[in-house]
């Protein structure tokens, strides 16, 4: 039954160029696929551990120009230079999150920030190896994993390569949240100090979950640089990652298509509201602040109850049986924010 | 060389910390990370601009922060207190919704260009400084941001309503029982935060150029100054940013390769090693 649902996404995926005549929307929705992966890998972050990143561009815009280079300076082909960048992402972002998922809530946004602005302004000021401000072209092969390259800059045909990747990547992450670690990283998330109470290892989980949200950003990443043949710093610039964390805002992530939706949307109101208007971005600003403060699971939480009314029904139980606990017992979450409790 | 350097890097310490104490006193009492403060300080330089055209740069540099006391009032009445039960997460998410606001706005009614405002006359020329000759426009910004630290120290340790606010940031829920009106002195504190971001708008205008994107490199090192020094922490600001000021001077000329990455790196370490910062959190 789950599968024949991706199937029948699949096929839409397929099908939906050919339907499509234009050019533009095309080019359009290829991006949107592209970033709505990236938009994933900060959602999931956000989804199990209840974590903001401000740095994730560090993976995204990291992955081009590690590829880049392996090809470049190693000369290793296209294929493994991917694979190789991926593996080095989940290391890295392995290592990674083993320090910083243990700085709570809002330190961890100024962290992953600072880490993020560290990697981007290191890569402005390298000239010689990653060619500083002007960025890198990337000079791809022939073919990437049997592909003809041609696939891969054609809009048409690198919308369906991402959208096949992009629900791949879903599959596997909803294959892998639903399993005793899914509910473990939603223990943590929930209530820190009780699933240590309860035997948990609170870090691993954590930081397990930073480095599949790096690799999935980096897989972005990827696509990005092929699509364009090119990786400039700007795709390192926390403004990138602003923009990951506004679609994944926007759609929501208690869905794991929540972040593909935002990402969609996004190139929609900066596609056809930047035609009316310069002031696009001041619309989404105002977008952003009416979902959080008005629906705070996003489009996906608005459109989910209209699809499943009777799993809504069950979730909305759940949720005020977990409302009562915690009212019962109000957790102490960290230094930083104990103050707020407080005053509520 | 060696006083250039310590000079120049008291003049952006300077103002960095009138920027940053109003970030790290919304903190204090609000718990909100304001994402939205390096707009306002752009905000702040930008209506400076407009009343330094039709006045002067004095009246500017009077009547601007007081635009944005009200305006950062009526952020605290339609923005932080609507919100001030949600988790710090949503509402450091809206003021991020701010920030892209904002920018626009000064986008549509100043326009995309870069301006700039004539250094006053009383202040255009420069005096002789162990040696050196020094701009007498950056001696007036240190002159600046020392005394409004100054004051902003003065008026919460003697004033009344200064013992409000150190109490509210201690115990909010003490304080109200003590009959004191905790919303209007988050209110007040937040108005304050908002025109000390302001002032350092129109302080910084005759030595950067306006444009839009002005407030995000003043936002991200006003975080490392905040955070450096322990988040809601004035007295760890005030020293984080000197310190910050003095690194990136120094390191443009010893360490250039690194100076621009060196702040974020001391972030870095802090959070690890102290995640609540230098002096840990007390306004």
């Amino acid at each position: 039954m789950v599968h024949f649902k991706y199937l029948l996404w699949l096929a839409a995926g397929v099908l939906l160029p050919q339907l499509l005549g234009s050019a533009t929307l095309m080019s359009l929705l290829t991006q949107a696929v592209i970033y709505a992966l990236f938009a994933l890998g900060v959602g999931i972050l956000l989804r199990q551990c209840g974590l903001v990143s401000f740095g994730h561009a560090a993976f995204f815009g990291g992955a081009g120009y590690l590829v880049a280079l392996l090809m470049r300076d190693l000369e290793l082909a296209a294929g493994g230079a991917i694979l190789l960048t991926l593996l080095a992402l989940a290391l890295v972002g392995f290592l990674l999150g083993l320090v910083v998922s243990r700085i709570p809530g809002i330190a961890f946004g100024m962290l992953t920030l600072a880490i993020g602005q560290t990697v981007y302004l290191s890569a402005l000021k390298s000239r010689g190896l990653l060619g500083g401000a002007d960025g890198l072209n990337i000079h791809w092969p022939a073919g990437i994993f049997g592909l003809d390259v041609k696939l891969f800059y054609d809009p048409a045909s690198m919308f369906v390569i991402s959208w096949v990747v992009m629900l791949v990547v879903i599959y596997l992450l909803d294959r892998l949240f639903r399993t005793r670690f899914g509910s473990i990283t939603c223990a943590i998330r929930d209530n820190e100090e009780r699933a240590r109470f309860i035997g948990l290892h609170v870090t691993l989980p954590k930081a397990t979950v930073y480095a599949i949200s790096a690799v999935v950003s980096g897989l972005a990443g990827i696509l990005s640089a092929i699509y364009t043949g090119f990786i400039s710093p700007e795709t390192l610039h926390w403004s990138v990652s602003g923009m990951a964390l506004i679609m994944t805002i926007l759609g929501g992530v208690r869905a794991l298509w929540g972040p593909i939706l935002g990402a969609i949307f996004y190139f929609f109101v900066k596609e056809y509201v930047g035609e009316l208007t310069d002031y696009w971005m001041a619309m989404l600003g105002a977008v952003v602040i009416v979902i959080v403060v008005f629906a705070p699971n996003g489009i996906s939480g608005l459109i989910e109850p209209l699809l499943s009314r009777k799993q809504e029904l069950s979730r909305k139980q759940e949720l005020s049986r977990k409302k009562e606990l915690s009212r019962k017992q109000k957790p102490r979450q960290s230094v930083i924010v104990n103050r707020v409790e407080v005053r509520s | 060389m060696l006083g250039i350097s310590i000079f120049n890097g008291l003049v952006y310490g300077s103002l960095l910390i009138i920027c940053a104490s109003g970030l790290a006193m919304i903190y204090g009492l609000r718990r909100v990370v304001n994402f939205a403060h390096g707009a306002l300080y752009m905000l702040g330089a930008y209506i400076g601009y407009s009343l330094s055209l039709h006045l002067n740069f004095w009246f500017a540099l009077l009547l601007a922060p007081l635009v944005m006391l009200l305006l950062g009032m009526l952020l605290d009445k339609l923005v932080f207190h609507p919100l001030q039960e949600r988790d710090p997460l949503s509402v450091l998410l809206v003021t991020f919704g701010l920030l892209l606001v904002l920018e626009d706005l000064v986008r549509a009614t100043w326009g995309r260009a870069s301006l700039s405002i004539e250094v006053p006359e009383l202040l255009a020329g420069s005096v002789d400084l162990f040696g050196n000759p020094t701009p007498l426009y950056r001696l007036a910004v240190i002159g600046l941001g020392v005394g409004s630290m100054v004051a902003l120290w003065a008026w919460l340790r003697f004033a009344r309503t200064g013992l409000y606010v150190r109490a509210a940031s201690t115990d909010p829920l003490t304080t109200a029982m003590m009959g004191v009106n905790t919303e209007r002195v988050n209110a007040l504190v937040v108005g304050i935060g908002t025109a000390l971001a302001g002032l350092a708008g129109v302080a910084a205008a005759p030595l950067l150029s306006l444009a839009p994107s002005m407030g995000a490199d003043v936002l991200v090192d006003s975080f490392v100054v905040v955070v450096i020094g322990g988040l809601g922490s004035l007295g760890g600001a005030l020293i984080s940013a000197f310190l910050l000021g003095q690194v990136q001077s120094f390191g443009t000329i010893y360490l250039p390769s690194l100076s621009a990455v060196l702040p974020f790196l001391m972030m870095i370490a802090i959070l690890i090693w102290r995640p609540s910062g230098l002096a840990g959190n007390r306004v």
